[in-house]
């Protein structure tokens, strides 16, 4: 039994190192980037240099993954959702993502009963979950008055949203409060002293 | 020789200027209000600090530059800027502090837009900040649209014979009553009647379209505001996109055009006086150059077949060229979509549209309805006078609440300040293009940061170069403001420096 120690050991920092090493690799995997992403999907619509010549992705069958953020809008048998496949897709600024620019995302138009596996919609206090849907991308949909959507046929749950906290750091507190004080101060100070005029004089 | 200012005019703006920025950090109470609502301490202690900061500048100013002495026009007009300097670097605290904003230029970038209604904004995951930060952006505009002054006349001035001096240096010059208090407080009125009437409109549909109650009136508040202001932040990253929504579309665009009209012309239908609407030479000017840059534009984008059928297109067309003449800069397309699918073409109807921009003493910016109009009747005028008998008199009035006889000085004015729009148009232009973008998008981003518009082709982004954020800053304050108060502080610093 003795002798066994060294190797469960051995085993188990065997096993930590490996877990250690593959968690990166398993959150990519599971999350890789859209082909195309919403960046894409706006910035080459259409064929480069000639606005002419027809909509790139257009009617195209795609697959996209990203953030639910807001809210879902049921209207009738479908609903509107918005996805962000933005910086802030697995962490939010509250969380202690660093700033990388603007959101980005896709509106998708689905079926409402297949929104009702979304259970967070991503805001201040929410961390969304992530859904990918497939879906025909419109570059400027005739059903929806020229919009840029997906139509989605399908939707998986890729991770569940979540609660973010963001407490108040204790300087920001002391902050408030030294501030305030001599806020409150001056204030009475100003209120008191208004009437008393000092005399004219020039520089 | 230039007269070195007296320790009195120092103490007199001094005194103006705190009072402004004590009416700031009140308004900042608002959103503080509504952070403690949604619990959001951390934004909440934000606000407190904020507040707190105003109330020390505001009191401290006070404080310290007591006196009895009333503003001359010198003072009136750097009391107005210069306000807005301080509300800007102020205002902006909550922006830095939520972490949303890349630097403290970024904040006071956004500030700048809210204050002067123009809408570009830098903040960064903006789909999750807090309500009351959501609320303080709205808010400003809101606010900035009516003009800080005004808040401030409205709430905190006690009839001072030196207000008017205040009121005309943020822009405004329209007495609707004969006391300018009173017409501040008329402003007022009128916004707050419609912001009422708009909360509620948007409110129903957003109910209609499917949002939570709680999310539809502030979703409906927020977008009022940003309309009715002709600021055009929205709450969502995806702007008024977000709702897709013919009938939100169709509410908003009345609130832009109504928030886009001069106070007087408020005023005198809110009186009774309904012809005004048909007969003022800046409703007239307006449908004119919104129905040309509409044809153009449309014109363009169906040549070129980017939307499926004629309802998408005009749908499409009509919503972002009114939002680009009002000033707003809502929009229900993505911003690079403005280069990707509507052209070089699309971009020059929008980017003209901007540049003429809304009525005078209203929300919106740009060179307004009322010089064009102006300036076109000076053109016809001049024509008639080339092809009549050299000893024909020909006069010409225009109509705007009261019919006025154009004379020499009244266009030389009017040209004065649209040459100094056309300039300030060209230089943020330059500077875009000296930074590497292209001359068509740099113009168009240019002319909505200067015209207090707001739409953007994509240049706007926290990574723009810095010097593009400084110019595009300078450049809405100048347009907001109309040159003439901020060239007055200029005027003075030059006297404190080398004055005797």
């Amino acid at each position: 039994m003795m002798e066994r120690i060294p190797r469960m050991f051995a085993a188990l920092a065997l096993g930590t190192a490996l877990l250690a090493a593959a968690a990166p690799a398993f959150a990519q995997d599971v999350f890789p980037p859209n082909k195309p992403d919403s960046t894409e999907l706006i910035n080459h619509m259409n064929v480069p240099g000639d606005i002419t010549k027809g909509l790139f992705w257009n009617g195209k069958t795609i697959t996209f993954h990203g953030e639910a953020i807001g809210e879902v809008m049921v209207r009738g048998d479908y609903a509107w959702i918005h996805l962000n496949d933005d910086a802030y897709m697995l962490e939010n600024v509250e969380e202690g993502a660093e700033l990388q620019g603007y959101n980005s995302g896709m509106a998708v138009w689905i079926p409402a009963a297949l929104t009702k596996q979304i259970d967070t919609y991503g805001d201040y206090q929410h961390e969304g979950s992530i859904v990918e849907v497939q879906g025909v991308f419109n570059g400027a949909c005739k059903e929806h008055g020229g919009d840029m959507d997906i139509h989605a046929t399908a939707l998986q749950m890729l991770r569940p949203g979540h609660v973010v906290v963001d407490p108040v750091p204790p300087w920001k507190a002391a902050l408030a409060v030294g501030l305030s004080a001599l806020a409150v101060l001056l204030f009475w100070l100003e209120r008191k002293y208004r009437h008393v005029i000092r005399p004219n004089r020039g520089v | 020789m230039i007269v070195r200012p007296r320790l009195d005019d120092h103490l007199v703006i001094g005194k103006y200027t705190g009072k402004v920025i004590v009416g700031v950090g009140l308004l900042m109470i608002i959103p503080l209000a509504v952070s403690l609502g949604f619990s959001e301490w951390d934004t909440a202690v934000d606000f407190v600090i904020s507040i707190a900061a105003c109330l020390i500048f505001g009191s401290g100013t006070q404080l310290f530059c007591r006196t009895e002495k009333d503003m001359n026009w010198s003072h009136g007009l750097a009391v107005a800027s210069g306000a807005w300097v301080w509300a800007t670097a102020l205002g902006c605290l909550p922006h830095y502090l939520s972490g949303h904003a890349g630097s403290y230029l970024d904040a006071l970038f956004d500030v700048m837009s809210g204050y002067t209604t123009t809408g570009l904004y830098l903040l960064q995951d903006l789909d999750h900040i807090a309500n009351g930060l959501n609320m303080w952006r709205h808010l400003l505009t809101y606010a900035g649209g009516q003009g800080i002054v005004v808040v401030a006349l409205t709430f905190l001035f006690k009839g001072t014979s030196g207000a008017y001096k205040l009121y005309v240096g943020e822009g405004k010059d329209e007495r609707l009553l004969p006391n300018v208090v009173q017409t501040a407080r008329a402003i007022w009125l009128v916004s707050l009647t419609w912001l009422g009437v708009g909360t509620l409109a948007l409110t129903a549909t957003g109910l209609y379209l499917g949002q939570s109650p709680v999310r539809a009136f502030f979703h409906g508040m927020w977008v009022f505001m940003g309309a009715w202001s002709t600021g055009g932040f929205a709450p969502q990253s995806f702007n008024t996109f977000w709702f897709h929504s013919l009938t939100y579309e169709v509410v908003c665009i009345v609130v832009m055009i109504a928030g886009s009209f001069n106070f007087a012309l408020h005023w005198a239908m809110w009186t009774g006086d309904r012809k005004e609407i048909r007969k003022n030479i800046e409703t007239i000017s307006m449908f004119v150059t919104l129905t040309l840059t509409t044809l153009i534009a449309t014109f363009w984008l169906a040549k070129a077949n980017v939307y499926p059928d004629a309802m998408s297109l005009f749908r499409k067309v009509f919503y972002q060229i009114v939002s680009g003449h009002t000033t707003t800069g809502f929009s229900t397309i993505y911003a690079r979509a403005f280069v990707t699918q509507w052209g070089p073409v699309g971009l020059v109807a929008a980017t003209i549209a901007m540049a003429i921009g809304a009525s005078a003493c209203s929300t919106g910016g740009g060179i307004k309805g009322i010089r064009m109009g102006i300036i076109s009747k000076a053109v016809l005028q001049d024509i008639r006078r080339m092809i009549s008998p050299e000893s024909a008199l020909i006069s010409q009035k225009y109509h705007h609440i009261r019919n006025v006889w154009l004379d020499d000085g009244l266009v030389r004015t009017t040209l004065t300040i649209t040459v100094a729009y056309v300039t300030l148009y060209g230089v943020a232009t330059v500077v875009g293009v000296l930074c590497g973008f292209p001359l068509d998008q740099a113009a168009f981003e240019a002319v909505s940061a200067a015209s207090n518009t707001g739409l953007s082709c994509g240049i706007t982004t926290p990574a723009m170069p810095a010097v593009m954020k400084v110019t595009y800053i300078l450049a809405m304050w100048l347009g907001r403001l109309e040159f003439m108060s901020v060239f007055a502080l200029g005027g003075y610093l030059w006297s404190v420096v080398r004055g005797r």
